[in-house]
């Protein structure tokens, strides 16, 4: 695969990402409705609808297809896995956790609708995640794969996802880079952002019909490109305005957070972005080179984003 | 039905099933890193003087229907780990502000808001993950558990009990009963619901577990708040004697719920009148 080749599938994937990003919102939007009690799906709705890029939803169906399943399989998997992220962001913004005031270029959830109202709406996707996933896929996926779904949706959220990571990323702020290394890091990153790619992924695979071997590299592609991310956003922390990026610029320095520029500085971390990719283009090998297309433009679009 | 002589048996078959849901919810926690977060997890689902009441209600159900209790326990397990989760976040200062909860500081009183947001957070999936990671297969078929998952996932959602939670603080235009049967009829309707899906109950059934679980959980919600009426720093739902009244029309629906189970046999159904009469009168099971 040649840079053209490169560029000219980053280019068909901004139209495969909008036209996908399209389909999941106009899915979000009928999922949740507005019902009473008013408030609580108001809040869930202004979160959940506020326009995010939508990488984990169209992650999971583009790994429903590679394995050859049509969209309409992941749909409700790939909206549990956008309300499960959308509840991190809320829960995480409250001021008893990272107290902030802007998120996606909007006020915060709970400075629009009160701490409790948060704190619920939060709880409600959570919960609603599974029983969207859990009811609302096709009944051409055999309950054994649905099942299998929800178990690999609940692991990446608690304390072997992202409440570990997030519980491990409080308790490093304002810790000496001396005593803590990449493993430390690395640590939080697979857990607070890799983790969910991985179910997105996963769940793709799962309800797509992917055979166990193409759900294991799954996994490991969106754990490369879960990390990728991770760094591409410490990198933009610190070479980005927040006009540029919607929230908050060089909020890591300020709060005193771990980051891959602070630890092994600005050039090394954008070559372990690179190795990320690579690594993650490398379990993609042996599949249908049309159907992997959106994958590897999705790895290039997480290395290559500016906001 | 004499009352006393059942109820040895009873306390019994309640003291030996607590103590098979604690030992499960005790190896479902192991603490490992990092610790903290279990550690709140462990402090609030291990709590000593929780009743247990939606697992025991869940193996009950299950037990109702020829189900065996191996059966039950993951999803029971569940009922009190999303319960747990559930009263975590309703303590916090931006919610009930509950310092205090079961005699002990609350969750996070003794681990900070944040970590206490994070148990809750991490409570309700691992519930869902005990149930299908350790629901035998061949007792429960695996269509079965996604009703399951479906059935807690409402009740604890933005139509159940965040929806009571909701009402609760920030009142609206509901009638009273509105939070009441939301916040607190909930569980007690999804645990008996949740027993008998996993016990292979027909619709009917599940029907009249439904109506029999709100009135129960509603009616040990109505007598608690007669008893501390003295110290109360809430709202009352009621006046006294419109809640007495309550509490005799709910515990004369719930145990007119129980006659389709009448069939089942005296010793099947027992456990459910008990239910209804400790949520009415607190006798004997506080003494365990």
């Amino acid at each position: 695969i040649t840079k053209e080749d490169n560029l000219k599938s980053t280019f068909d994937f901004m139209s495969y990402i909008l036209r996908k990003a399209d389909s999941v919102n106009k899915a979000l939007d009928s999922a949740v409705p507005l019902r009473e009690p008013l408030k609580i799906h108001e809040a869930m709705r202004y979160s959940l609808l506020a326009g995010g890029k939508r990488v984990r939803p169209v992650l999971c169906i583009a790994a429903c297809e590679l394995v050859g399943g049509q969209e309409s399989l992941a749909m409700p998997a790939a909206c549990a896995v956008e309300m499960i992220h959308t509840m991190s962001l809320i829960h995480d913004d409250l001021p008893c956790m990272d107290n902030d005031d802007l998120r996606r270029g909007k006020p915060t959830n709970h400075k629009v609708f009160g701490e409790d109202v948060a704190v619920l709406a939060g709880d409600a996707l959570l919960s609603f995640a599974f029983e969207h996933l859990a009811s609302a896929t096709s009944p051409e996926v055999s309950p054994t794969r649905v099942v299998r779904a929800v178990g690999e949706l609940a692991k990446a959220i608690g304390t072997e996802g992202l409440v570990a990571g997030q519980v491990v990323d409080i308790s490093s702020e304002g810790l000496d880079l001396n005593d803590v290394g990449l493993e430390h890091l690395e640590f939080i990153h697979l857990h607070k952002t890799a983790a969910l790619l991985e179910a997105s992924a996963v769940l793709g695979g799962i309800v797509g019909g992917g055979s166990d071997e193409e759900i294991e590299r799954l996994r490991k592609f969106a754990r490369c490109i879960g990390l990728l991310f991770q760094v591409v956003d410490d990198i933009l922390d610190v070479t980005k305005s927040s006009q540029e990026l919607g929230k908050t610029a060089g909020k890591d320095l300020i709060a005193d957070k771990l980051t891959y520029p602070k630890i092994m500085g600005l050039e090394k971390s954008r070559e372990f972005a690179e190795k990320l990719n690579r690594e993650a283009r490398d379990q993609l090998l042996g599949f249908d080179s049309d159907k992997v297309a959106p994958l590897l433009a999705l790895a290039n679009y997480i290395a290559n984003r500016q906001n | 039905s004499s009352s006393s002589s059942s109820n040895f048996d009873l306390r019994k078959y309640w003291t030996k099933l607590i103590r098979e849901i604690n030992q499960k919810l005790e190896e479902a926690i192991p603490v490992k890193y990092p610790a903290g977060i279990y550690e709140a997890m462990r402090y609030s689902v291990l709590a000593e003087g929780a009743k247990r009441a939606p697992p025991v209600m869940c193996v009950a159900a299950c037990e109702l229907f020829g189900g065996d209790r191996l059966a039950a326990f993951p999803t029971a397990c569940a009922l009190e780990m999303v319960h747990a989760a559930s009263l975590i976040h309703d303590d916090l200062p931006c919610m009930d502000d509950d310092p205090v909860r079961r005699g002990k500081p609350s969750n996070h009183t003794v681990f900070g808001s944040d970590m206490a947001i994070l148990a809750g957070d991490a409570l309700f999936p691992l519930g869902f993950q005990h149930i299908v990671s350790l629901t035998p297969p061949h007792l429960v078929p695996r269509s079965t558990l996604l009703r399951l998952i479906s059935e807690i996932a409402r009740t604890v959602g933005s139509t159940g009990m965040a929806a009571g939670q909701y009402v609760d603080l920030e009142g609206g235009p509901f009638p009273i009963s509105f939070a009441h049967e939301k916040k607190f009829g909930a569980m007690a309707e999804c645990s008996a619901v949740c027993g008998g899906l996993v016990g292979g109950a027909s619709d009917d059934e599940l029907h009249s577990l439904r109506l029999y679980g709100r009135a129960v959980g509603m009616l040990y919600q109505v007598v608690d708040d007669l008893r501390d009426d003295k110290n109360k720093k809430k709202k009352s739902y009621a006046g006294t004697e419109r809640a007495m009244e309550m509490a005799q029309e709910l515990s004369v629906k719930a145990k007119k719920e129980l006659q389709v189970f009448d069939k089942y046999g005296d010793t099947s159904v027992a456990p459910f009148y008990s239910f209804v009469d400790y949520a009415a009168h607190r006798h004997f099971l506080l003494h365990l």
